[in-house]
This record gives C-alpha cells, sequence and structure tokens, in this order.
C-alpha cells in the first residue's frame, strides 16, 4: 500500500494556545474587577470608560469570544488535522483566522469601553467589526470543510460532526441577529424591533451559548478525552442520537429567556418543552464522556488532565439539567432577573468551558513541546483552587438570587409588598457579592498559575512547527446507501453531512420567529404608542451607550408583586418602535419600563451626579459626566431617517425638523430643572437622557387616562 | 447495601416528585402565601440534588458490577444494560481515528426511557395550555392573583381596621412620632430633607402647604401622591398605619426652623 508523507500545521495550533492563555487572564481579570465594581461602584474611578455597563459586556466578549474562541480554535486546529490525516487546508487562511480573530478581539476591547456598542447581548459590537467576524468565521469554515474534503481518513469522527455543526450554526446565528441599518461608521439599528428583536436576539443568544460554549467543547471532548485516558468511545450509536437531538433540539430552547415577557404565550410554551426535551441529549455527551472513562477511572485520581475532563464534564451535566429546571415556568419566575442566572452560567463557563480548556492545554502543551509537563504538582494545585473558586462563585450567587427574588415577591399580611424599596433587597446580597469576587479571584489565581506552569512546560521542550506524519491516501469511498448504515454513508460526505446539519439547526428558528411578522395577533397594537421625540431618541442612545440594561430591565411581568412594585405589567405592543428592545437579562437595579412621569426632572438629574444623593446606599455608579458632555446630534438627522427606513411612521421630511424639535424639548426640561434651581444648558447629554426615562412606559398611561 | 436501598429510596421519591402535578402548573399563586415559596425553594433544592444522586448511581453502578447480584444491582444493569467491561472487546467497532476506537454499547435503556418521556411531557404540556385550554396562561394567573389580593383588601377594609383618609387622625404617642420619623428618615428625607426643610419636595417647617395642612391632607397626598409634581404614590410601599404616623411626624416639624430652609411654596396658613 502506498504511503504518502505530510506534515501537521503545529505553529497555528501554538500562536491560537497561546493567545487562549493570555485572554483568559485579561477576561478573568475584568470580570474579578467587574464583581468588585457591583460592591463598590466607586471602583469605576470616576471615569466613564471602566463603569460596569461598558466593563460587563467586555468582560463576557473576551470570556466567550477570546478565552473561549481561541481555545476552541486550538483544539480545532490540532484535533482536525489528526483525524482527517490531512494539513490544513490553505495555510494562509490559518493565518487570516488567527490574525482576523485577534483584530477583532482588540476592536472589541476598544470600542466596548468607549461606549460603541448594540446593547445586544453577546452580540454588542458595532456593524463593521460584525463583518468583520463574518468573514473570519466563514474563512475558519472554509479551512474546516476543505481539510475535511481532502482527508485521507474515509469517514467524518463525531468530532468533526460538532466543528461543522458549530461552524454552520454561528454563522447562521451571527449573520441573522446582526442584521442592522448603519447610522454612520459606530452606530446602527437593528432591523428588528421589539419582541421580534427579543426573539430573534435569544435565539442567538442562547445558541451561542449552544453553539460556542457547548458544540465545539463537545467536538473537543470527543478528541482530548479519550486521547488523554487511552480508552475506547463508549458508545458510538449514542454519538449518533445525542448529536443530531441536540442540534436539533437546541434551537428551539431560545424563548426560555422571555419567560412571563410580552412575547406571544406559545413561543414560550415552546421555549420550555423544548428546554426540557433538551435534557437527555445534552446529558447524552457527559455520559459519553464519563462513560468513555471505564476502566480507567483510577487514573483519574493522579492525572491531572483527566481530573480537569471529570470536573468539566461533570459540570456540564449539572449546567445542563439546571437549564431545563430553570425554564419551568414557575422555577423561572423565581430565578430570572435574578443572581441565579448568573451562577447557573458560570457552572457552564468556569466548570464545563474552563477545565475543559486547561485539561486540554495540560496535555496539549507537552505533547506539541516534546516533554513532561514542568509541574504536576502546580497543576494539582491549580485543580484545587479551580474548583473551590467555582464552589465560592456559585453558591453564594444561588442564595443570592432565591433570596433576593423572594424578597421582591413577599407581602405583608395587609396585602403591600414587605420590601417595597428595592435596594433593600440589594444590601441583603452583599455579602454574597463579596463572597463571589472572592471565588471569582480564586479561579484567576489558578489561570496564573497554570500559565506559569505551561509557560515553563514550553521553555523545557522543544517546539516542532511542522509534525511529520504520514498516510495511505483515502482511495474510493465504498460505503453505500443501505438499512442499518445510512449514518456511516453520511459520515463519508462532507458536504451532505454539513447540509443536513444546516437542515437541522434551521428549522426551530423559522418556526418560532417568522411567524411573529406573519401573525398580527402575536403583537395586539395600542394606539396611544407613539415614535419617539428626536431629543428622547438621542436620549435612548445614551442609555445604550452608557448599557443601562446590563443593570435594568425594561420588562415589568404580570406578577402582582411586580404591577405593585413598578406599575401595570408589559404589553408587546409597547414596544413596536425599539429599535433594538432594552428589555434587559437581569436586574442589579430596579424595572425602569414604568419609570416616566415617576420622578421629577430633578430627582433624575441629582441622581445621575450622585446616586447616593437620593437613594442613599446604592450600589449604582455616578454619571457626572452626563452633565457635563455636550449631546451629539450630527447624526440626528441620519438616525430619523434610518428609523423610518425601518418602519417608524416619522413623517416625511421630519429630520430637517428634529434639530429644532429637539431644543425645543430640552429646553422645557432645562426650564423645569432651573425653576428648582439646577442651572443647567439645554444641549447637555442629561437633558436627552431625562426625556427619555420621562417618557418610558407612559404611552399606555395616555390611553388608560382617555378611556376614563 | 443500606446505603444502596437509601439511594433507591431517594431516587425514587424524586422521580415522584419531579412527575407530579406542581410542576406542570406555572406558578402558584403568589401574594402573602409562605407555603408557596416553601414548595419553590424545595423544588429547587431537589432538582439540584438529583443531578448529583444521579452522578452517583452512575459512578456506583460501575463498582456494583463486581458486587454479587442484589436486587438493586439487577436493578441497575436493567437500566443501564451494559455487558462487564471485560467483555467490550467484542463490542469494538473497526473504527480508528488517531487512535481512538469506538464502542458499540447500547444506549442505555433509562437513557431512552426520560428521553420519550420528557417528548411524552412535552406534548402534553402543549395541549394542556394550548390546545386544552385547561392551564392558567401567565394572562390568567395574574387575574387570579389580583382577585385574591382584592378580596383579601376588601374584608379587611370591611373589619374597619385600616384607617384612610377620612378617618385618620393624629397621633401624639412617642412611640408612634418614632415610628413615623423612622419612615420619614427612610422614605422621604430623600426629597424633603433630613429634617423637613425641603430639597426637590417642598418645606414642612415654614407656615405653606400646597395641598392642605390637615393629617387628612396628607394623610391623602402620601396615599396617592401628585405625580404631576413628581411626588409619588406610596399606598403601596407603607401601610395606613405608617401613613398615618409619618404624617402625624410631619406636622411636628413645624416652626423647628433647620438650616437650609427651600422658600415657602403653596398658601400661607394661619395658626393660631
Amino acid at each position: 500500500m502506498n504511503v504518502e508523507k505530510f506534515s501537521y500545521d503545529n505553529q497555528i495550533v501554538k500562536l491560537f494556545l497561546i493567545a487562549t492563555i493570555v485572554w483568559g487572564i485579561v477576561a478573568l481579570t475584568v470580570g474579578v474587577w467587574i464583581a468588585v465594581a457591583l460592591y463598590y461602584p466607586e471602583l469605576n474611578l470616576g471615569l466613564s470608560y471602566t463603569t460596569f455597563g461598558r466593563l460587563r459586556p467586555l468582560h463576557t466578549n473576551a470570556a466567550i469570544f477570546a478565552f473561549i474562541g481561541n481555545a476552541i480554535f486550538t483544539g480545532v486546529y490540532y484535533s482536525l488535522q489528526r483525524i482527517s490525516k490531512a494539513r490544513m487546508f490553505n495555510d494562509t487562511l490559518s493565518k487570516i483566522n488567527f490574525w482576523g480573530w485577534q483584530l477583532i478581539i482588540v476592536l472589541a476591547a476598544v470600542t466596548l469601553v468607549s461606549g460603541i456598542t448594540t446593547s445586544k447581548e453577546y452580540a454588542e459590537l458595532e456593524w463593521p467589526i460584525d463583518i468583520l467576524i463574518a468573514v473570519v468565521w466563514v474563512v475558519f469554515g472554509v479551512n474546516m470543510i476543505g481539510t475535511l474534503m481532502k482527508r485521507r481518513e474515509k469517514h467524518i469522527y463525531v468530532a468533526a460532526w460538532f466543528y461543522i455543526a458549530t461552524f454552520v450554526t454561528v454563522a447562521v446565528l451571527h449573520i441573522g441577529n446582526s442584521i442592522e441599518l448603519p447610522v454612520s461608521l459606530t452606530k446602527s439599528y437593528p432591523v428588528y424591533a421589539g419582541i421580534q428583536d427579543a426573539l430573534v436576539q435569544w435565539w442567538y443568544g442562547h445558541n451561542a451559548v449552544a453553539f460556542f460554549l457547548t458544540t465545539p467543547f463537545l467536538g473537543l471532548m470527543y478528541y482530548y478525552l479519550p486521547k488523554a485516558a487511552n480508552r475506547p468511545i463508549f458508545s458510538y450509536k449514542l454519538s449518533i442520537l445525542h448529536f443530531w437531538s441536540l442540534i436539533f433540539i437546541y434551537i428551539w430552547a431560545g424563548p426560555h429567556h422571555l419567560l412571563y415577557s410580552a412575547i406571544p404565550n406559545w413561543a414560550q410554551s415552546l421555549g420550555t418543552v423544548f428546554s426540557i426535551m433538551l435534557w437527555m441529549p445534552s446529558w447524552g455527551g457527559m455520559l459519553n464522556g464519563l462513560l468513555t472513562l471505564r476502566g480507567a477511572w483510577d487514573r483519574v485520581r493522579d492525572n491531572p488532565v483527566l481530573k480537569f475532563f471529570v470536573v468539566g464534564v461533570t459540570a456540564y451535566g449539572m449546567s445542563t439539567f439546571e437549564g431545563p429546571m430553570l425554564s419551568l415556568k414557575s422555577v423561572n419566575a423565581l430565578a430570572h432577573f435574578t443572581d441565579w442566572i448568573p451562577a447557573h452560567v458560570h457552572v457552564g463557563t468556569l466548570g464545563w468551558n474552563g477545565f475543559m480548556t486547561f485539561g486540554m492545554l495540560y496535555w496539549l502543551v507537552p505533547k506539541m513541546w516534546k516533554t513532561e509537563l514542568f509541574s504536576k504538582k502546580l497543576a494539582n494545585v491549580h485543580f484545587w483552587i479551580g474548583t473551590l473558586g467555582i464552589v465560592v462563585w456559585v453558591i453564594p450567587m444561588w442564595w443570592a438570587g432565591i433570596t433576593q427574588s423572594l424578597m421582591w415577591k413577599e407581602f405583608t399580611p395587609l396585602g403591600l409588598l414587605k420590601y417595597p424599596n428595592f435596594l433593600e433587597t440589594v444590601l441583603q446580597i452583599v455579602p454574597m457579592y463579596i463572597m463571589r469576587s472572592v471565588g471569582g479571584a480564586l479561579y484567576l489565581t489558578g489561570i496564573i498559575i497554570a500559565s506559569y506552569n505551561l509557560f515553563k512546560t514550553m521553555g523545557m521542550g522543544s517546539f516542532v512547527a511542522n509534525e511529520e506524519a504520514e498516510a495511505a491516501p483515502r482511495g474510493p469511498i465504498t460505503d453505500k446507501l443501505q438499512y442499518g448504515m445510512i449514518h456511516r454513508y453520511l459520515e463519508s460526505k462532507t458536504l451532505l453531512f454539513t447540509g443536513l446539519a444546516f437542515v437541522a439547526i434551521i428549522i426551530g428558528g423559522l418556526v418560532e420567529i417568522v411567524p411573529t411578522y406573519l401573525i398580527s395577533s402575536n403583537v395586539p397594537t395600542i394606539a396611544s404608542v407613539q415614535p419617539y421625540t428626536p431629543l428622547e431618541l438621542e436620549g435612548r442612545d445614551i442609555y445604550i451607550k452608557e448599557a443601562c440594561n446590563s443593570c435594568h430591565s425594561q420588562m415589568v411581568r404580570p406578577f402582582r408583586s411586580e404591577v405593585e412594585r413598578y406599575g401595570e405589567y408589559s404589553k408587546a405592543g409597547e414596544f413596536v418602535y425599539d429599535h433594538p428592545h432594552l428589555w434587559g437579562s437581569k436586574r442589579t437595579g430596579p424595572d425602569l419600563h414604568r419609570i416616566g412621569g415617576k420622578y421629577s426632572n430633578m430627582w433624575h438629574y441629582l441622581h445621575m451626579e450622585n446616586p447616593r444623593s437620593m437613594s442613599p446606599g446604592s450600589l449604582m455608579p455616578r454619571y457626572p459626566w452626563l452633565l457635563e458632555n455636550q449631546l451629539d446630534v450630527s447624526s440626528l438627522e441620519a438616525k430619523i431617517s434610518a428609523m423610518r427606513t425601518l418602519g417608524v411612521p416619522y413623517p416625511e421630511g421630519f429630520e430637517s425638523q428634529a434639530n429644532a424639535e429637539l431644543m425645543q424639548q430640552a429646553e422645557i426640561i432645562s426650564n423645569d430643572l432651573l425653576e428648582n434651581g439646577i442651572v443647567t444648558e439645554p444641549d447637555k447629554e442629561i437633558v436627552a437622557l431625562i426625556a427619555y426615562l420621562q417618557r418610558l412606559g407612559t404611552d399606555i398611561k395616555t390611553k388608560v387616562a382617555e378611556t376614563k | 447495601m443500606k446505603v444502596i436501598k437509601k439511594l433507591k429510596i431517594t431516587a425514587i421519591l424524586f422521580l415522584l416528585f419531579i412527575f407530579s402535578s406542581t410542576i406542570l402548573a406555572e406558578t402558584a399563586v403568589e401574594g402573602g402565601d409562605d407555603l408557596g415559596s416553601l414548595i419553590k425553594i424545595m423544588v429547587a433544592l431537589t432538582a439540584f440534588l438529583v443531578a448529583i444522586i444521579m452522578w452517583l448511581i452512575l459512578v456506583y453502578s460501575e463498582k456494583s458490577e463486581a458486587a454479587e447480584a442484589s436486587g438493586f444491582s439487577k436493578f441497575m444493569s436493567m437500566i443501564n444494560s451494559r455487558p462487564p467491561i471485560d467483555e467490550e472487546q467484542n463490542l469494538l467497532l473497526d473504527h480508528d481515528y488517531d487512535g481512538i476506537k469506538e464502542l458499540n454499547n447500547k444506549i442505555p435503556p433509562w437513557f431512552m426511557a426520560i428521553f420519550y418521556g420528557s417528548i411524552l411531557w412535552a406534548a402534553v404540556y402543549m395541549v394542556n395550555f394550548h390546545i386544552l385550554g385547561s392551564g392558567n396562561v401567565q394572562e390568567d394567573e395574574y387575574a387570579e392573583a389580583v382577585q385574591i389580593a382584592s378580596m383579601e383588601r376588601e374584608i379587611l377594609n370591611r373589619s374597619g381596621a385600616l384607617v384612610n383618609e377620612e378617618t385618620v387622625t393624629i397621633l401624639d404617642n412617642a412611640a408612634a412620632l418614632a415610628s413615623g420619623k423612622d419612615t420619614y428618615v427612610k422614605n422621604c428625607a430623600a426629597c424633603h430633607g433630613m429634617n423637613g426643610e425641603g430639597l426637590v419636595g417642598p418645606n414642612f417647617t415654614d407656615d405653606y402647604w400646597i395641598h392642605g395642612n390637615k393629617v387628612n391632607d396628607l394623610f391623602k397626598t402620601i396615599k396617592y401622591g401628585v405625580p404631576q409634581k413628581g411626588m409619588i404614590s406610596w399606598q403601596a410601599q407603607l401601610d395606613p398605619t405608617q401613613m398615618q404616623e409619618v404624617a402625624s411626624y410631619i406636622l411636628t416639624l413645624r416652626g423647628t426652623n433647620p438650616a437650609n430652609q427651600k422658600a415657602p411654596e403653596g398658601e400661607l396658613y394661619k395658626y393660631e
């Protein structure tokens, strides 16, 4: 049999590997920083760039796309070549993938701290970066599919099934969620509004978790776990079943992020039931991982790599049980908007993604540098400090979430809220916030120890950029499409497999999102809901820029306790002009949907200058720059006409009067402030923000007043 | 073997619990209902336990295979349906990817049972809420919670236990005024000043009043608020006694002449 000689590209793996370690430290440092900022608001040092609202998306983006993203590329570039018995399709594409991705990360960091954001969670980056992401991601995809096409192995291994699903779905999600109309180089509005925007956002957000944090790591697990344990995969049948059921069902579960919101009941129920059905497909991955270790458990004790894998896979099992449970409406009513959700997420990210990454790095570095790990002892220290960090992070946040939620809901025997002051429920959980930051700091210490250990190991060994290998050419594919061998046949057809994965993941999104456009009863219109005035629109963009939605929701759920606290529960028809929606996902501060008219303009002015002057003990940072910054109205005309293009009924030619109208409204507010003894120019950012806040949720009240 | 029995009982209890109807419902009606909250916490905690229990079962079953065939290990081997590890050679497929081999083990029957169960559950759920309409969707749930609360409120009102803007009187005992002061500091001082000198809201220490100077007037202003002037309604946050106490306390501030007084607003009232 003739044998072909070729080489594996280890250089690209090395680049991604180093980027993983570096960005991991950056992402977790920002995480610890904002964990402290939550109970020590002065930590921003008086700067707008370092407020919680700006740094929170920086942390999530850095952790997901920089740390975990680079870890995925590291793992994929190494394993894909080997399970295909082929070098990567094209070295230039590999390099574009690497440098393009790092460029995206740097651009993301710069824009996010500057307040350039779309406000959509995990998709905060503005349109030029979105395009860059799409291009780099497709480069990755082409490189991967190309490698699979020229593989010498007859069939595609299960790890690569997950890589294929990852590529296809993330591409669809990213492009679908980022369809936006640019206003300027740094500002755009999404084409979706209100409940559609919310559904698209969480179709994306939920499946970013699924196809960026789950499927690629299952793929990595299927390569690195059996390699490290030297054991066969437990069940090929289980691989097939859980792969297809996972990717098909996952897509449908997005609406569970919107339970008890204003989206239609049928969509919420689909979110719930598909989440429950997702339980077993998710656990299929855990089972195949843990049962592959059958007969190797004695080695787990003294092999740090396997230790990390076991805890990682167990954390995956825990969070994929917790997820369906949180999707039950009765549990969700308790947990949503509270710290339970970050706790749930961090079991997955710190436990599953983090530990799988560390296990992989501890296995890869000695392998690629042809040496032993510098210190097994340090790796064990990392393991224990990391595990302790997760526990100290997660358990206080579970309790914080449950405690606060019960306080929100508690009534006195007279039928009044027991804790009408929101702040009281926040101050109650500050000790748990402090513990969480300690947990985060422990975990960060762990990764710093790991980086020392890994760089030392690299120093000891000798790296080979191109690893020589040889294998027989693939030869003709002999599989036939016959009963019992259908899947085996599919595994030999790269493009067919990719196409079927695409079909599996596209159905759920279409069924849930398209009807909200086509069936008008899904968004009952409310006649009194009008477009924002120019000043309010500018104020809304300041709200977005400062990322107020990081801590404040705009969605009063239909619970008696929320209606008592905030006012009438939110209706779908109230959000029809909201490009984007700003419902938020976490209430670190109170809901703001009915804030309009609740306090005076002066109250808001003083509160923004120093929240503690109006709410003693408040944990909100000060926003003194809003009082000084000149409102930038340079793109107002473009904004109005963009909004009209998106279907907001501003009359033709309105953009030419928009500026005058803006000034008129601004003067009313600045005069009102003056009457109360506050001297401010009408063209300050604060005036626009006040105008927006005073408008929020009030349109529906006009209607009530009229009908009375 | 005691441990195994306990494990078994816990697992069965959990299964009974998870398929009981309380979880199928959306929320229990909320409101002063401690039992409801308790149930929710129990659901949450029990649910967390299951992940750990399942895991234990999984790991434990690994060892019990070698043990003598007790009832439990028979049960476990039935729901796991996997041959002992020494026989795995027979299951080895001819797959080899970079040295990784694959076994042709069956998918564990318990896995398939729960998977099919969840699909069945999903169908029942959708039919219940969206075809038969026999489950409460969120708007119905809300209406029900409000109705129960208003009935309870009505009973209290009729019993005469609650003061209102007509029946309210000035309280002058020290305990009530101290409690009124406490309420004031927590809720009113941010806008009306620590000593009633006025800030965003008007001054309480002069002889001028915008909405009247009787305890009934104050009670009414506190209860319903004056939204156009930025005074919020407090009836959802303070109970009637608290509003009576704080109104009584505010009336004691007249003439205390604190520093930084806000200019008078409203009409001058004559006091003897």
